[in-house]
């Protein structure tokens, strides 16, 4: 199936349409007015760093009509290539973040990213804005989604789609000359979500996802045939996944989840996810969680370890290890807090939520990351 | 993947997409007794998927510049300064 731009804006514009004249939007949502700021810390293997300062709000206005929005300031830090530039030794040195190599390529690469959402939501149906920016990329999106209560509210359908438009502005480049080129997501979702009993409950869903445009990194070369050459991927890519969730409440107030991902692309990756998690009160208001993650993939059609021409696999190269066969673990451990229920007499700290997550990532690529974050909710 | 493999694990997603699209409509006349009293632990925040959606959407978008899929919550966003 090929879904061209306008295709793709024409699809999303109908689907704003109906969902707009919907009758069934007519229920007030309630929900609260409500703050939440948090700080995000990404560090990996590669010494790349990431602080994300992110902050949301949601706000009842006008009607039956409810507000969120969003913003995400991320700085990220590129650490300098290791060997000289244009070596077969400083490729591996960008292999998990994009950056360019010009001036000084030994020193790090800092860049800025700003990311602003809103969301408007009545009723059953919401319509969001997506806009992010950084010094050679800039991604918007559409998106709406519609979910509907069935059979005396034990079964909820939701529906969903977006349209993305990126464009992609490669900045000065030493080793290699991308121009400026722009990337097209089409995006829609079905998802079910079904109580089996007063402590079970299932959500399934699938997804598909229609990308066009430049999808390799401007920056990046590859190895091949005894040379440096620029990578090279397809420029359409068709992806489709199917998951489940279930959740299980115990009797010592606890929740046990597990998670189920299949996924495939028309690049040759295909790949399983598995994911469990417990969840425990400490006490009433506070509760822990464990989690575990197991992933595994395929390489794509076009991978190889050793690229005997510059033309590569049918025209394809690539040097980037998502790409290759690949797989993961990923653990985790949070703690969540509400003050409404620990300090129930303070006016002030019964407005507040507080949230701290670490997770540890692995995978058979001698990468692996720590991730932090912490989190602070405040309710008006 | 040699072309064999993937042409059965495509069945094999096939068959998944399908369970999962008739699951819904075989587990509701199963589920009818869950009454409106009876959600209280269903409600709580260690059961609800609420709880954890935008944790989630993060740690997608993390994965998404590490790993070769993408999905299990939603659609994708565009840009992403740590690719």
């Amino acid at each position: 199936m090929q879904v061209t731009p306008r295709m793709g804006r024409g699809l999303v514009a109908v689907t704003l349409g109906v969902l707009a004249a919907s009758p069934a939007a007519a229920q007030a949502t309630g929900d609260p007015s409500a703050a939440n700021g948090l700080f995000r810390l990404f560090v990996d293997s590669k010494h790349v760093l990431v602080r994300s300062l992110v902050q949301d709000f949601s706000i009842p206005v006008a009607g039956d009509v409810n507000l969120s929005l969003h913003w995400n300031n991320e700085h990220v830090t590129v650490p300098g290539v290791s060997a000289p530039v244009g070596s077969p030794e400083a490729i591996d040195a960008i292999t998990t973040a994009s950056r360019p190599i010009s001036g000084d390529a030994y020193q790090d690469y800092e860049k800025v990213r700003n990311e602003l959402e809103g969301q408007a939501t009545r009723g059953p149906v919401s319509v969001g804005y997506y806009y992010s920016t950084e010094s050679d990329y800039v991604g918007q999106q559409v998106s709406a989604t519609y979910n509907r209560d069935l059979h005396d509210d034990q079964l909820n359908l939701s529906f969903g789609t977006s349209y993305g438009w990126d464009d992609i502005l490669p900045l000065e480049n030493q080793r290699s000359t991308t121009a400026a080129s722009t990337k097209n997501t089409m995006h829609w979702n079905a998802v079910a979500t079904q109580l089996l009993s007063p402590t079970s409950v299932v959500r399934v869903g699938v997804e598909y996802n229609h990308v066009s445009g430049l999808q390799h990194n401007p920056y990046r070369l590859v190895y091949a045939g005894g040379t440096t050459v620029p990578e090279r991927h397809p420029d359409s890519r068709e992806r489709r996944d199917a998951f489940v969730k279930f959740h299980q409440y115990l009797s010592n107030r606890s929740s046990l989840q597990f998670d189920y991902r299949i996924y495939d692309d028309d690049w040759g990756v295909f790949s399983h996810e598995v994911a469990g998690g417990l969840s425990q009160y400490v006490t009433r208001g506070l509760y822990a969680r464990y989690q575990y993650r197991w992933y595994r993939q395929s390489s794509a059609d076009f991978w190889s370890n050793d690229y005997t021409t510059t033309q590569g696999i049918d025209g394809y190269l690539t040097g980037d290890y998502r790409m290759s066969p690949l797989s993961s673990h990923l653990f985790g451990v949070s703690l969540n807090a509400d003050l409404s229920v620990l300090a129930p007499d303070s006016p002030t700290l019964r407005r507040f939520a507080l949230t701290f997550d670490y997770e540890r990532y692995f995978n058979n690529e001698n990468y692996s990351a720590d991730i932090l974050e912490t989190g602070v909710e405040f309710r008006f | 993947m040699k072309t064999s493999q993937r042409n059965t694990w495509k069945r094999a997603l096939g068959l998944l997409l399908a369970a999962i699209l008739c699951a819904p409509a075989l587990t509701g006349c199963a589920a009818k007794g869950v009454a409106a009293y009876q959600r209280e632990n269903l409600a709580d925040p260690i059961m609800a998927f609420q709880t954890r959606a935008k944790r989630d959407a993060r740690r997608v978008r993390a994965l998404e510049a590490r790993e070769g899929s993408t999905g299990g919550i939603g659609g994708e966003g565009g840009g992403c300064a740590c690719k």
